[in-house]
């Protein structure tokens, strides 16, 4: 539908247009005198299904940038952000990331959310030796070959598959059916659940994977009905998930809602109705409101009500700019070779970039510990460990009734 | 799983019954400017979005908040008809419907520039639902459907019994004759577009009772209003209504034999299969 014709397409002219803008409105700032800037990217959801999470999560690696800033930026190198939004949405989000590395020469690309959109960015990051870092939990994700490109502090979905069989578990549900909306983990999520929920003597009756973006789920749930489970484990995203608990509600279904916080959250209350969410279960990998980390990230939000990906994504900046402090090379490349050198153990713990910065000038090894955990890597980029949190919405609240460490 | 029968028939007769009203709107206005517009789809969100202010924001009962929604939907339609579809009128059907495409495109983000990115709900408590010989049925499922009757009966009357609905089915069956007795086109083509808009908007208040309110509420059941429309032959009302529910029925009981991740192959394949054996459609004589 595109006119090819000699010069510029309309699209083109308007991408030129929108960077050069880009470039005027965000590079203004920079002193006079400084060093060659270290250039950025942020790609998170500001729109679409992530979207309740998307402009906290960029917010915080915004004031984390500012704040480098204005101490003097890495060595003498000020920061420059490109700011996109990846309307949660892999095509937009391609779109975004070829103009980001192409356009703005980015080292890194941060903060993409949904496992979709991290899956279809990845090949375009480790092609063009850009560092990724996302919060987004299949397990493809860090199996691609990837050259060690593409990182993220999300626990991947077996880890987090297994934690919510434990829950399962423990509240004693014996027949439930498994949904999930079409995802790349939706497959070794469901696989890994029910091992251990099968093994804990729970029957799976059924195993279904549906399409997002559908306006009903009749007679999906009509099939899921069929053996009256006493769970329904949805692995949805919030869209999605309030369509079913609508009809979940007016098919008189009673048994119990599990799924992530990510979906079940208080815009799902909201649309759906407290009296539809009420008593609906959901896990989260949690923060750690205790760090000092976390307690930064919220200074800097202003809020104590920093969303789980806000908290991860302020690590990813963190650990960026210390890994760059540390190997001193502002590249895709520098940023992969020394994230581990200043995440892992051992080493002196900090939470923030200033307090690591200190440390490295003065020779000494540190370990990033973060605002959602510890940030410790293994050999593929994904992390080692991860507090979780339960939630039931009371009330047309999602409360917390229970943490694991 | 199939003894769930009858109950797998009853969704797909509601599905059917929400896509009914933007088939309609898509033959009609196929019938009568000769083109698919695919902007009847974003006309459904605008629709929706209409009761969503007057119900939510003004506080107006759902269904006075129906009927401003048709109101307001229907000049809408007839203000872009103006604006995008007049000046481009003798162009090639292509051509036109890469317009509605770009309509679509530009309304929706009109959607979503007042109204943001959020998913909404309208002021209406959700009731529990009732279960009637082994089948459960929700009660707005059943208000929308009797809703959706109604108005197609309306639709019905309105194209047999009156001076519009006669001028309407002349100039869908013969523009030049139509013409040459005195009809005048473009004010047919004005009262369509309000009728065609008027019937997405109140699918679209529908869809959001029985869903939510979203941006693209309507871009997502284009695939399926299209279906219908083409399974009914395009251009006739009571054809395109027998392939709203054909098309319901097929999504939603192909799921007993089906994983979920096909359904939205099933539109795509009927399209297929009726373009294939039966071009004119399933409810018209060859001819």
């Amino acid at each position: 539908m595109e006119t090819k014709g000699k010069g510029l397409t309309r699209r083109e002219s308007l991408k030129l247009i929108g960077a050069a803008a880009g470039v005027l409105l965000t590079g203004f700032p920079l002193k006079v005198g400084a060093q060659e800037p270290i250039r950025l990217g942020t790609l998170c959801p500001l729109t679409g299904a992530g979207g309740p999470y998307g402009p906290q999560m960029q917010q915080a690696i915004v004031a984390v940038v500012k704040e480098i800033n204005d101490g003097g930026g890495i060595h003498g190198h000020p920061i420059q952000l490109f700011n996109e939004d990846s309307q949660t949405n892999p095509e937009a989000a391609v779109r975004a990331t070829h103009k980001l590395i192409e356009v703005n020469k980015v080292s890194a690309v941060i903060g993409t959310w949904a496992s979709a959109v991290t899956m279809a960015v990845a090949p375009v990051c480790f092609n063009s030796k850009v560092f990724e870092i996302s919060v987004s939990g299949a397990d493809v994700i860090t199996d691609l070959k990837d050259d060690d490109y593409i990182w993220r502090t999300q626990p991947n979905s077996v880890l987090q598959a297994e934690v919510h069989a434990k829950f399962s578990l423990q509240k004693g549900w014996r027949k439930l059916v498994y949904m999930a909306v079409q995802t790349p983990y939706a497959k070794t999520f469901g696989d890994a659940y029910a091992k251990v929920a099968e093994a804990g003597g729970t029957k799976v009756l059924d195993s279904m994977i549906y399409e997002a973006d559908k306006s009903s789920y009749r007679s999906e749930l009509t099939k899921a009905l069929a053996g009256k489970p006493d769970l329904i484990m949805l692995m949805g995203y919030t869209p999605d998930s309030i369509v079913i608990f609508k009809e979940l509600f007016k098919m008189d279904y009673k048994g119990a809602i599990q799924g992530p916080t990510f979906a079940i959250n208080q815009k799902l209350i909201d649309t759906a109705g407290a009296e539809v969410a009420e008593g609906a279960y959901s896990l989260d990998p949690a923060t750690d409101p205790d760090s000092p980390a976390f307690k930064n990230c919220a200074r800097l939000l202003g809020t104590t009500e920093v969303n789980n990906y806000a908290a991860q994504t302020y690590d990813h900046i963190n650990l960026i700019t210390l890994a760059m402090a540390q190997g001193k090379v502002y590249t895709g490349t520098g940023i992969r070779d020394n994230v581990r050198k200043i995440a892992n153990p051992p080493g002196a713990e900090v939470g923030t970039f200033q307090e690591g910065m200190k440390l490295i000038k003065e020779g000494k090894k540190i370990n990033y510990q973060g605002a959602s955990g510890a940030v410790d890597f293994d050999d593929k980029g994904d992390i080692l460990s991860r507090p979780f949190s339960y939630y039931q919405v009371k009330g047309g609240k999602n409360v917390v009734i229970g943490t694991m460490k | 799983m199939l003894e769930q029968l009858p109950q797998f028939v009853v969704n797909g007769i509601i599905s059917g019954g929400v896509l009914a009203l933007p088939a309609i709107a898509f033959s009609l206005l196929y019938g009568i400017l000769r083109f698919p517009n695919f902007a009847i789809g974003t006309y459904l969100t605008a629709g929706g979005f209409i009761a969503f202010a007057a119900n939510a924001t003004l506080g107006l009962p759902i269904s006075v908040a129906f009927l401003v929604s048709m109101l307001v939907t229907g000049f809408l339609g007839v203000g872009i008809d103006q604006l995008a579809f007049r000046p481009m009128r003798e162009r090639r059907p292509l051509t036109l419907a890469i317009v509605s495409i770009g309509v679509s495109f530009v309304l929706e983000n009109v959607v979503r520039f007042i109204w943001g990115n959020e998913m909404r709900g309208y002021q209406v408590p959700v009731a529990r639902g009732m279960e009637l010989w082994g089948i459960r049925i929700g009660k707005e499922q059943v208000v929308i459907l009797a809703v959706t009757l109604l108005v197609m009966a309306l639709v019905q009357l309105l194209l047999k019994a009156t001076r519009l609905g006669k001028a309407m089915r002349a100039v869908a069956d013969n523009p030049m004759l139509a013409s040459v007795k005195g009809i005048d086109s473009e004010q047919v083509i004005l009262k369509t577009s309000y009728i065609g808009a008027a019937l997405a908007g109140a699918a679209g208040v529908m869809v959001g009772i029985d869903t939510v309110v979203e941006p693209l509420m309507g871009f997502k059941l284009i695939l399926s209003i299209f279906a219908a429309a083409i399974l009914g032959g395009l251009g006739s009302a009571t054809a395109a209504l027998g392939g709203a529910f054909f098309v319901g029925l097929a999504e939603e009981v192909s799921l007993i034999w089906l994983p979920a991740t096909y359904k939205s192959a099933i539109g795509f394949g009927m399209i297929v299969l009726v373009l294939l054996f039966r071009p004119e459609g399933l409810f018209r004589r060859k001819g």
